[in-house]
């Protein structure tokens, strides 16, 4: 099990280090840069070039990648153009809200989910049934940027939220400022955390041990919520993490639209700024959330289902 | 409470100038002269009254006097002469005030009184200055030494070190949520009645990136401003909001920028591909001018709140438009004439055009993505050319992208948004110059590559170094007649332009230009 999270956590690494170099390449070979992007049509092309090797883009895309993974080794992930301030100080301030939104949409998704799934997994038909897995159906068609645009069309209509921000003016209110973006977050997951479990609930209804169980006398509702809960939350355990670490790595657009300013928002006004080291350190932000959840994923699958270790060493 | 939809770059107004930026520096610095936006005249400001030398290369300008920095120091003279220094330490503000490449000099009298001196009659004179903010010399002189005063003022400087002489001063930033000013305790400004400016206590800018957000907040109450117009696709929401008393709409009439389609007329730069012969000619783009029906354009890209435009000047630009300029009619017919007079015809008989050697008269058309006005423009003039008989490849690209494919002329055409900076064509040389870095469709020749390029310069130097305003006039009218003639640019519709504010608000005074009803933002009131 030890030989097994060793090899995870170094493909983690490897994947924070092929993600932020891919993407910092990336963000340099397309065309445009921050100065063309920055002084617009119409600037001088004596000015342009001052601006090019102040700022050390006139240097070979390989000269840069050089100096930026020498300085990465030292934890020195560069200075954001359009802030003039060092990287690492613009990432945490920023994680640390999309981490509010990403665990907040996980606890709904979980507590609403889950239980809806196990309804749902665990009967065959009825009114209740029916609209769960309608509501589960519309919701997980739509993608969060129309959810969020609708509750933020609902908050602005009804006068009860807060339309974007985090915080009002007058201070406090993170409460009722977060309510429409998680909502945004947690409804699809909602969905398919339903979807997910009540096709396992389906499948482990009929495992000769469930019968067993019943035929010993057990009450179906102890049955249902303690034996086969457990054994049917693997489907779940596999993409937990792997939820987990999209929703850490930011969402561009639900953050965009209720003005959340998190990790994804930040990376988008990068990416339109072309802040090649900025865009550079989201992208290695969200790759280190993505292979700890990936991490955290394979733990829980270890935790429900103890053989996934012996079976990968295998 | 105002939105707007970035984030400030800097809090240091002698850097690149975005929005944003615009915005915070407006609250938080003066200049000597302000322009005033809905009049389009120079008004005393920190200067409050100059005089002109007799060969008009010399303004002395008198200081007012007890003027002090939000930190209570006094201005002085010293601190104008400072300012000028300054702003020549950063390149991009110093080609900005630059006269045929040469500096302005400033000297300071006596600590109320400087004197400017140009490096040669310019005719807009002291427009220039608009955006000179007047910076304290105590707080800066050791960056700008140091040749660090690009970096002075970034956003993680502490608030109490920007010391300006605006209405406010920086309270508070909170990275990615809002910026919150206060009141300047020691504004200099006082309105008619002698009572203190600024009438508000305080502005709260919230950064609101999505601008159905913003409309969305304005209409219910949630902020009282907005830095941008409202785009034609939001009318009717907000129109719905103005019925209900909720906001206020402004109607502000034509605006002065028009989108604009332009062909890469460097020459040489498609020395390899066949298509110059005819992609280079004027008479593509009078076909152009010709095939799009302007109406049409108008009702899709703006729901018919625009206006068909025939050149650079829009009659938004009341004292520079010239009203005779032509109006090309929407005549396909004639427009495929023309087309085939640079041999473009059908010969197979498929409604595309091929040129004599038989290939696809085809271009790509480079735009910007993201701006749903720019998209839906480029699709009217692909469907509208396909009528004639061209075939349009649209591809869109972001606009640091188009501009580097524009700078290096690698492009066939492009539909794009340029804007002015000033009403003055003086101030907007390096447009109408061969020379100019903004005369896009041929940028920064040594000598001018075609002769109406020649006249036009020609044109516009007399222009910007005559005295007469009725002389300035006429000139511009034959530059305008001349663009007209040779239509290096093609210009469709001017978008009207509409403003709101929530019905807090008062004493807004509404401009065409942006930010419409934040441009003096010590007068704005809002009720309690």
């Amino acid at each position: 099990m030890l030989a097994y999270f060793a090899r995870r956590a170094l493909f983690a690494i490897f994947l924070v280090f092929a993600v932020s170099s891919a993407s910092l390449l990336l963000a340099r070979l397309a065309p445009g840069d921050y100065v063309t992007e920055s002084m617009g049509l119409g600037a001088r092309g004596g000015t342009v070039q001052d601006a090019r090797a102040r700022l050390g883009l006139d240097r070979s895309i390989g000269a840069q990648y050089r100096d930026w993974l020498v300085r990465a080794a030292h934890f020195d992930f560069g200075r954001s153009m359009q802030y003039d301030r060092p990287v690492i100080d613009l990432i945490p301030e920023r994680a640390e809200n999309t981490a509010i939104l990403a665990v907040s949409a996980l606890a709904v998704a979980t507590l609403l989910g889950l239980p809806l799934g196990v309804v749902t997994g665990s009967r065959k038909s009825g009114a209740v049934v029916g609209l769960i897995r309608s509501a589960s159906l519309v919701l997980i068609s739509l993608p969060p940027l129309l959810t969020s645009l609708f509750l933020v069309f609902l908050a602005a209509k009804t006068g009860l939220l807060p339309v974007g921000g985090m915080t009002s003016s007058g201070g406090g209110h993170l409460l009722s400022h977060m309510i429409v973006p998680v909502a945004a977050l947690a409804l699809p997951l909602v969905a398919m955390f339903e979807r997910l479990q009540s096709q396992a609930m389906s499948e482990i209804a009929g495992q000769p041990f469930v019968i067993a169980t019943l035929g010993r006398g057990v009450p179906l509702s102890r049955v249902i919520w303690r034996d086969a809960l457990k054994n049917a939350l693997r489907p779940i355990a596999s993409v937990y993490g792997l939820v987990i670490g999209t929703l850490l790595s930011g969402s561009f657009a639900v953050e965009a639209i209720t003005a959340w300013p998190g990790l994804g928002y930040l990376m988008l006004n990068a990416l339109r700024a072309r802040d090649v080291y900025l865009v550079t350190g989201c992208a290695a932000a969200g790759s280190i959330f993505l292979a700890a959840g990936t991490l955290l994923s394979d733990a829980a699958l270890a935790l429900v289902d103890p053989r996934t270790g012996h079976r990968s060493q295998g | 409470m105002l939105s707007i939809r970035a984030e400030p770059r800097t809090f240091n107004s002698l850097t690149v100038p975005d929005t944003t930026s615009e915005v915070v520096a407006s609250l938080l610095q003066a200049t000597l002269i302000r322009l005033n936006r809905a009049t389009d005249d120079i008004e005393p400001w920190l200067a409050e009254s100059w005089t002109r030398s007799d060969d008009g290369l010399r303004y002395t300008l008198k200081l007012r006097p007890n003027v002090a920095f939000s930190d209570g120091q006094p201005l002085t003279a010293s601190d104008v002469t400072f300012s000028l220094e300054a702003a020549y330490a950063v390149r991009s503000v110093a080609d900005t005030l630059e006269i045929d490449g040469k500096r302005l000099r400033a000297e300071a009298s006596d600590p109320l009184t400087v004197t400017i001196t140009f490096p040669a009659f310019f005719a807009p004179g002291l427009r220039m200055l608009d955006r000179l903010r007047v910076l304290p010399r105590h707080k800066l002189e050791e960056a700008l030494r140091n040749g660090t005063i690009e970096k002075a003022l970034s956003l993680s400087t502490p608030p109490s070190e920007i010391v300006g002489l605006g209405p406010f001063v920086l309270r508070d930033y909170m990275p990615g949520q809002r910026i919150v000013f206060a009141r300047n305790p020691h504004y200099w400004r006082r309105d008619a009645n002698g009572g203190q400016l600024p009438y508000v206590d305080r502005v709260v800018v919230d950064i609101i990136p999505d601008d159905n957000t913003q409309l969305l907040r304005l209409a219910s109450g949630q902020s009282d401003l907005t830095a941008s117009e409202v785009p034609a696709e939001a009318y009717a929401t907000i129109k719905r909001a103005a019925d209900a008393k909720t906001v206020q709409l402004y109607d502000l009439g034509v605006g002065f920028d028009a989108n604009a389609l332009w062909f890469n007329l460097k020459p040489g730069s498609m020395a390899s591909d066949p298509r110059a012969a005819w992609l280079q000619r004027d008479e593509l783009r009078r076909a152009i001018s010709m095939a799009v029906d302007r109406q049409l354009f108008a009702d899709t890209v703006f729901l018919g709140a625009g206006l068909p435009v025939f050149g650079p000047i829009t009659p938004a630009n009341k004292r520079w438009y010239w009203s005779e300029t032509p109006q090309t009619p929407h005549d396909p017919a004639a427009a495929r004439k023309l087309l085939a007079s640079i041999g473009l015809a059908d010969r197979d008989g498929d409604g595309i055009l091929e040129d004599t050697a038989g290939r696809k008269a085809q271009f790509t058309l480079l735009t910007q993505k993201g701006r749903s006005s720019v998209e839906r423009g480029v699709a009217v003039i692909r469907d509208e050319l396909k009528k004639v008989g061209l075939v349009v490849d649209v591809a869109p690209l972001d606009s640091g992208a188009v501009i580097q494919r524009i700078q290096s002329s690698k492009y066939d055409a492009v539909y794009f948004n340029p804007t002015w900076t000033d009403t003055d064509p003086a101030s907007s040389a390096d447009f109408w110059l061969s020379s100019g870095s903004f005369h896009f469709w041929n940028m920064a020749q040594k000598t001018p590559a075609t002769e109406w390029e020649r006249q036009i310069d020609e044109l516009m130097v007399r222009q910007m170094h005559s005295t007469d305003d009725q002389e300035r006039k006429r000139l511009f009218d034959s530059v305008q007649k001349i663009f007209a003639e040779h239509v290096p640019v093609v210009y469709f519709v001017a978008p009207h332009i509409f403003a709101a504010a929530s019905t807090r608000v008062q004493n807004v005074t509404p401009a065409v230009k942006g930010p419409q009803l934040f441009w003096s933002p010590d007068t704005v009131a809002v009720a309690r």
